[in-house]
């Protein structure tokens, strides 16, 4: 018979904290790549972006990570693909990768959120 | 008893192994299970001997290894770990989605079964993770999935990724640069043979080249906008459901029911609010959004009930981020309430008093004007609208029924209005708009009602608080004739004041939050606010109409987007004979 087990307790629980603790500061660690890479952070509210302004430098991996203060919203980034739903407050983050040219990117909010759902709009400003 | 990780790696390898064979093979051969563990062979013997002695796998000498029922459920438990801590370090925690194998593989062993209970709810009860790996739900059970791989797929069919087979970090990193995450829309162009390679055109319609051995790891399904392709033939209608996201037409609303409860009064239910927008997109920069509300649930031509409202429906010409152009019956930009009015955003039951008789929310008009965002979080929007009309003024409710609302709306004198707001820092909004127009064309002879509105306000909300400030104030200039105008109409003085102030603050404290309930959240809002701040020469001023407001409540939001509210308003006016009720207040409130 096997007798190789996996005790449950408050010990093991508090290691599986530890972990989790440890990995939301590896966080900021960030995956290394060839390309330089930029981590921003953008919170979602009605009716703004905050940050609404975005700038980089051309060629730059935007890692893009969406959080929503209230209800769902979306982010599409005007004349592209990327277009994501951010879960309502609390329910988590949303992330996508950008990677611009040179120029300026308008990012708006793709998700019917309110009277004042048109006015929720943001740039990326890429220069060289 | 519960199993030790080198029990449960052995069967999740086993697991793995076995969904690659090809039936009718139904063993993993000793072999494969020792290079996917990176051990010798005798090992790996050893311990299937063991594990088949603990009844977790049949092993058979010379020809290999399978799950038992019972070894086939714990090893799925431990892919439904794995895989929903990986999500939830993506979605939760903000990690790159290459670094959370080696985390996840850590803490598949040690989590609970109720935490991991608490993130696969918390995450809305996924079926796949991060690479598009099915999570096996609480039973251990998969639901199917039927992909090819881009070996397999169509050639000129569009695909989209819906798993990465491969979690090696720099192989997801290759992925990842080449935009071919799970969700990416592609197409196969081409199978070179002769090249080991496969050419993709991705989104944007980049040309992409890639090995046989890396397209082998990238699994698709072929998308509706294909089937509809291949089925129909109709290339045109696939392109156009490519292209929905920017092209659509969306509903949406809130409602707000309330019941209402005043002081030395009888109980009231209402349908207070019953609002649905309709928005189209024309394309990227033309769009169109409506509001319909009704008002008090039931509309009945020429008797005091309730109204059917065209609150919004304009259409917006959006040339960039910094210049737009709204013309239709647009929200006039003044104060917090006006243009953020959805239950779920504010505390009370019912709006501030300020927000009704000083800004006579909800406040829209015909018009046409310009918006835009500059730099770092500064907004303006500027518009000419039909002006109010004086001759619905009150001293009671202010300048609220003067607002034309579009119907036939008088522009011998237009009125302009605008607001400059900062967004700048996350959760803080500071705001100062304006209003002014000429007001007295129902009159003849006719004569000029310059009416002026300035107000300003502050909010900020930010994790469990919320705080708000407003100040307002109205001048009626030659209120004195308007006065004069109204009594040779309807036989008294209405007695309307030449300046209307109020301002109030408001805070609030969510003090549960993230509970599996929702959260719940209690206020405190004290309003000021006169109707007859300053009167004109000949005007009489009544204190009845000098008024104080406190309004304490709590709101639970089972949901974001619902609101569950109580409040008790407290008024009190500066008049000895006439008595402002207080008033106990229930709403239920909903955005979707």
């Amino acid at each position: 018979m096997v007798v190789l087990m996996r005790g449950v307790h408050a010990s093991l629980l508090l290691a599986g904290a530890a972990a989790l603790t440890a990995s939301v500061v590896s966080f900021a660690r960030g995956a290394q790549t060839d390309a330089p890479r930029q981590v921003v952070e953008i919170t979602a509210e009605r009716f703004t972006f905050t940050p609404s302004e975005v700038k980089t430098k051309a060629g730059t991996v935007l890692d893009i990570r969406l959080r929503s203060d209230d209800t769902a919203h979306g982010f599409h980034i005007v004349g592209t693909d990327v277009d994501l739903e951010l879960p309502k407050r609390g329910k988590g983050v949303a992330t996508v990768t950008f990677t611009p040219k040179a120029g300026r990117y308008t990012f708006e909010c793709s998700q019917l959120c309110g009277a004042g759902h048109e006015f929720m709009r943001g740039v990326i400003v890429a220069s060289e | 008893m519960l199993p030790s990780s080198t029990v449960e790696n052995y069967l999740k390898a086993i697991y793995q192994g076995a969904s690659a064979l090809t039936p009718p093979q139904r063993l993993l051969p000793m072999g494969h299970l020792a290079s996917a563990l990176g051990v010798v062979p005798g090992t790996a013997t050893t311990m299937v001997k063991a594990l088949a002695e603990s009844g977790l796998v049949e092993y058979e000498p010379y020809s290999g290894v399978a799950l038992t029922p019972a070894g086939h459920k714990l090893a799925a438990l431990v892919l439904r770990r794995h895989r929903l801590v990986e999500l939830f370090l993506v979605r939760v925690m903000g990690y790159a989605w290459d670094e959370v194998h080696d985390e996840a593989e850590q803490l598949e062993h040690v989590v609970s079964d109720r935490l991991i209970d608490r993130m696969d709810e918390m995450l809305g009860r996924p079926e796949v993770d991060p690479h598009g790996d099915p999570i096996p739900n609480a039973d251990g059970q998969v639901k199917p999935q039927e992909s090819q791989t881009l070996m397999t797929c169509p050639i000129g069919a569009p695909v989209r990724v819906t798993r990465v087979v491969d979690q090696d970090s720099a192989f997801l990193r290759f992925v990842d640069r080449h935009h071919l995450k799970p969700g990416a829309a592609i197409q196969v162009e081409e199978r070179d043979a002769s090249a080991d390679s496969v050419r993709v055109r991705g989104e944007g319609d980049r040309l992409i080249t890639i090995g046989t051995r890396a397209a082998s790891k990238l699994l698709v399904q072929v998308t509706r906008a294909a089937l509809l392709l291949l089925l129909a033939a109709l290339p045109a209608l696939a392109q156009d459901a490519k292209k929905a996201p920017a092209l659509r037409t969306n509903l949406s609303g809130y409602m707000d029911f309330h019941y209402n409860k005043p002081e030395f009064a009888d109980g009231s239910l209402d349908f207070h609010r019953f609002v649905l927008l309709v928005t189209h997109s024309f394309s990227d920069r033309i769009r169109f959004v409506s509001e319909v509300e009704i008002e008090h649930a039931l509309v009945e031509g020429g008797e005091e009930k309730g109204e059917l409202e065209l609150e919004q429906a304009y259409v917006d010409f959006l040339f960039s981020r910094g210049f737009n152009v709204r013309a239709g019956m647009v929200l006039m930009p003044v104060g917090i309430i006006n243009e953020r009015h959805e239950p779920p955003v504010y505390y009370g039951v019912e709006r501030p008093f300020v927000d009704t008789v000083i800004v006579p929310t909800t406040w829209f008009e015909t018009g046409v004007g310009v918006h835009g965002e500059i730099g770092r979080g500064w907004r303006y929007r500027g518009f000419v609208t039909a002006p109010l009309n004086a001759a619905e003024f009150s001293a009671d409710e202010g300048v609220r029924e003067g607002v034309q609302h579009g119907s036939e709306a008088n522009t011998g004198r237009v009125a302009t209005t605008g607001r400059l707001e900062y967004v700048g820092v996350r959760g803080l909004t500071l705001g100062v708009s304006g209003w002014s127009g000429r007001s007295g064309f129902e009159f003849r002879p006719r004569f000029d009602v310059p009416v002026k509105l300035a107000e300003g306000d502050a909010r900020y909300a930010r994790n469990r608080f919320e705080g708000r400030l407003q100040f307002a104030q109205v001048w009626i200039d030659n209120a004195d004739l308007l006065n004069d105008a109204l009594i040779r109409r309807v036989g008294v003085n209405p007695n309307i004041g030449r300046v209307l102030r109020g301002f109030y603050t408001e805070g609030g404290y969510r003090f549960i939050e993230g509970a599996r309930f929702g959260d719940v959240g209690a206020f405190g809002r004290y309003e000021n606010f006169d109707t007859q701040h300053r009167m004109a020469p000949g005007g009489i001023r009544l204190p009845q109409f000098d008024r104080d407001a406190w309004v304490f409540g709590a709101t639970y939001w089972p949901d974001a987007d619902i609101a569950i509210k109580a409040d008790y308003s407290v008024v009190r006016n500066r008049s000895t004979v006439i008595r402002a009720p207080n008033a106990f207040n229930l709403g239920l409130g909903w955005w979707f």
